[in-house]
């Protein structure tokens, strides 16, 4: 394990860069990102530890960083100030471009993984927005339907479809979108009974499986296959992964395996848990056929205790070999670890 | 400070999980039409001593398909339990059945696990539902003490068994296991009558207050005069076991009913009593096609077993095992219904998982009131669709000791 002090700074989100196995960028806020300024970093895993290669600041706090899919150099970040601004690396200081069409924070950035050359960001102005770094202005905006907008805490592209998005709210929606299908959402899911929906991932091997985590501590598995169509409240996740004492910020499903799933909590821990139903095909239950009720900590594999305040972002390696992980905190700690360091027996 | 206030309300207190994942409403879940009661009446001595467990059972049977409004032809299944009948009732409560104006088309089913008979019963048509098997059916439990209670409803034990060393411990009688646990446990009779008066004090303020009236169906019964041994027609529509004014100190003076130097007595024990109750459920997506009320859901239950001589403990295993398959801790239940069997198992299952006592029985129990053997399970759960009402609440527990040991334990919400 190694670890990267972001003194003065509380992480917020962490990523390993696509393009090299020893750099990763960290999105850090100024007093736990309430009020001040936000830090990029650009972290090198080397022979000696982790450094600081590079870092930028912001007049408000970062969110969220997502490296671009194909300029190595590039990083989007999310700002508190509404702003979506791009940095490159080989650059010093400022920015090489910077959006202002968000009205409030912007929490969730992610680069289109299928077609490279758009990234989508998120807002607590409840709004998705589709971008082109080299355009001056959103290809896009998707708005969830209803009057008061809640936050849309993260928006994520499909890594099989370059059109499709997932978005999850503080009203508990889980929505599909397809820009191509008009200006509403494919399916909306009341995921989480009333509970803020924090966070959300596709699963990487599984077109139709993906994941959302909660303020209710509960990370729900969902097949995009038995959501029924729109608003149906009676949809049913195919599993519930049980355990976290309190909200689930982030989760991050694994680039090597389709049972594994990664979560960083307020609970000072992250975890790391098998989906049973990556391991068999969907059971054919009785229609009426009764679930089996989910136990806490059931599917639980591994466990990081070594955070002293909320763990918010998290990132599995691409690279070498499997089980490598990134979590961040507001302990203002990074920390790489292996995940089969840290088993639960 | 918007983003203040966010970060505070995702640190919240949330019971989302497993609370609202137990309260949530899905077509499939089973839910309860309608849940009543007789009176509990005194064995021997009170409204129904004259008063067979067939036609106590008719009554409630009837009481229920009026108040709910059902027409008893969409029922799959009818099961009652019966502790002290020979064959728990089976031909006579067949019989009731067909008197209470239910088809004979509707299959008819006793059941006997002892005290929890009258909650086996209505699991047995929860399991029924759940499996697609049946759309409704009535669990139920009946018992006449007065008629049925005696050394008779026990088969007597061969030479074998009854010197075989687990096997004779079934035998114990359940006073004395009600010892062996205040004994084993450090139960004081000082605590045992302390819960004891606080039971009577509930139910004769609940009484007073009315709070039985919903769930209990007046039953006209005929009922002989001891004294002048003349027959007449009476209307049974409360408990009659409930004495006003009982304290620790008036039960202090009561003298040991099993051991000289014991704990337990007829005052901190349940009374003898008959009675019936029955539950009307059905699968949610059915009852809302019929348009039958929905007063709750019943969600799940468990039965343990435990050693026969310390039987009183079998809440304090099948309590959390219920709670713990359900992913709920004890403090999310609003209301237990616990059966007083006896202070000294009941009280020590209650302190064993650390169960707030505040939340126990609030309307009293079994030694206020009775415990018709058979009868309890069901009785426990129609009150406690009652005190969902009365006290506002959502989560409810209900569960009981067996004797030979064993304990079941029920999870139930207002709906």
């Amino acid at each position: 394990m190694y670890s990267f002090r972001t003194t003065g700074f509380n992480g917020y989100a962490v990523q390993y860069s696509p393009f090299f196995d020893s750099r990763l960028a960290c999105a850090a806020s100024a007093n736990f990102g309430l009020v001040g300024n936000g830090r990029l970093y650009v972290l090198g895993l080397t022979p000696d530890g982790i450094v600081a290669e590079k870092w930028f600041d912001t007049q408000d706090g970062l969110f969220d960083c997502a490296w671009s899919e194909n300029h190595e150099n590039q990083i989007v970040v999310a700002t508190g100030d509404g702003s979506v601004k791009l940095f490159d690396i080989s650059l010093s200081d400022y920015p090489i471009q910077s959006w202002r069409e968000h009205s409030r924070e912007v929490f969730s950035a992610n680069w289109n993984l299928v077609d490279k050359s758009t990234f989508c960001t998120s807002s607590w102005d409840g709004l998705i927005k589709i971008w082109s770094p080299v355009r001056p202005t959103s290809l896009s905006t998707l708005q969830p339907p209803g009057g008061q907008l809640s936050c849309t805490y993260a928006a994520s592209y499909s890594p099989y479809n370059a059109t499709m998005l997932a978005s999850c709210s503080s009203d508990s929606f889980l929505r599909l979108w397809d820009p191509r299908a008009g200006g509403m959402p494919t399916n909306s899911v009341y995921a989480h009974n009333g509970a803020e929906i924090l966070s959300l991932d596709w699963n990487k091997y599984r077109p139709e499986v993906l994941a959302t985590s909660s303020v209710d501590r509960t990370i729900k598995i969902w097949d995009l296959r038995f959501l029924g169509n729109n608003s149906s409240s009676s949809a049913s996740p195919v599993n519930e992964l049980l355990g976290h004492e309190y909200a689930i910020r982030k989760i991050a499903w694994s680039p090597h395996a389709p049972e594994l799933i990664m979560s960083a909590s307020y609970d000072m821990t992250a975890r790391v848990w098998i989906d049973s139903t990556a391991l068999k095909q969907p059971s054919t239950t009785f229609s009426s056929g009764r679930q089996p009720a989910r136990r806490p900590n059931a599917g639980l594999r591994s466990l990081w205790d070594k955070h002293t305040e909320f763990v918010v972002g998290c990132d599995w390696s691409l690279w070498g070999a499997e089980g490598w992980v990134c979590t961040v905190g507001w302990d203002e700690m990074v920390w790489v670890w292996d995940v089969r360091s840290a088993v639960v027996q | 400070m918007d983003r203040l206030s966010n970060l505070a309300s995702q640190l919240a207190p949330n019971d989302a999980s497993a609370v609202s994942k137990l309260l949530e409403k899905h077509p499939d879940d089973v839910v309860i039409v309608g849940a009543y009661r007789s009176a509990l009446t005194k064995g021997g001595k009170g409204g129904f001593k004259d008063t067979t467990a067939a036609d106590i059972l008719t009554a409630v049977l009837k009481g229920l398909i009026e108040r709910t409004g059902v027409d008893p032809k969409y029922l799959g299944d009818v099961c009652v339990g019966n502790v002290l009948a020979p064959g728990s009732g089976v031909t006579e409560h067949r019989a009731a059945c067909l008197a209470a104006g239910i088809p004979y088309s509707v299959p008819y089913i006793s059941i006997n696990r002892q005290c929890s008979s009258g909650l086996m019963s209505v699991d047995h048509i929860f399991k029924g539902i759940k499996t697609g098997d049946i759309d409704a059916g009535i669990g139920g439990g009946v018992e006449s003490m007065s008629i049925n209670f005696g050394p008779g409803s026990v088969s007597e034990f061969s030479d074998f068994l009854a010197n075989h060393e687990e096997g004779k411990k079934c035998l114990i009688p359940m006073g004395v296991t009600s010892e062996n646990v205040a004994e084993a446990y450090g139960v004081t009779r000082k605590m045992q009558d302390e819960f004891a008066a606080d039971s009577y004090r509930k139910a004769e303020a609940a009484q007073k207050a009315g709070k039985f009236k919903e769930e209990i169906i007046p039953i006209k019964t005929k009922f002989i005069d001891p004294k002048t041994e003349q027959v007449s027609e009476i209307v049974v529509s409360e408990d009659d076991g409930i004495r006003p004014g009982v304290t620790p100190e008036s039960l202090s003076k009561i003298r040991p009913a099993f051991k000289k130097d014991g704990t337990t007595h007829a005052g901190n024990a349940s009374q003898i009593s008959d009675g019936a109750a029955a539950v009307l459920l059905a699968r949610r997506s059915f009852a809302q096609k019929q348009g039958w009320p929905i007063v709750g859901k019943f969600v799940d239950c468990a039965v343990v077993g435990v050693p026969p001589e310390v039987m009183g403990v079998g809440p304090a295993v099948a309590i959390p095992a219920v709670l713990e398959r359900n992913g709920l801790t004890k403090d999310d239940v609003d209301i237990y219904e616990i059966n007083e069997a006896f202070a000294s198992q009941c009280l020590y299952s209650v302190l064993d998982c650390k169960i707030d006592p505040a939340k126990v029985n609030p309307n009293g129990g079994a030694i206020a009131f009775g415990h018709p053997l058979g009868c309890t399970g069901s009785r426990q759960i129609a009150t406690l669709i009652q005190e969902f009402k009365q006290y506002n609440k959502k989560i409810g527990l209900t569960s009981m000791c067996i004797g030979t040991g064993m304990g079941a334990a029920a999870i139930i919400t207002a709906e």
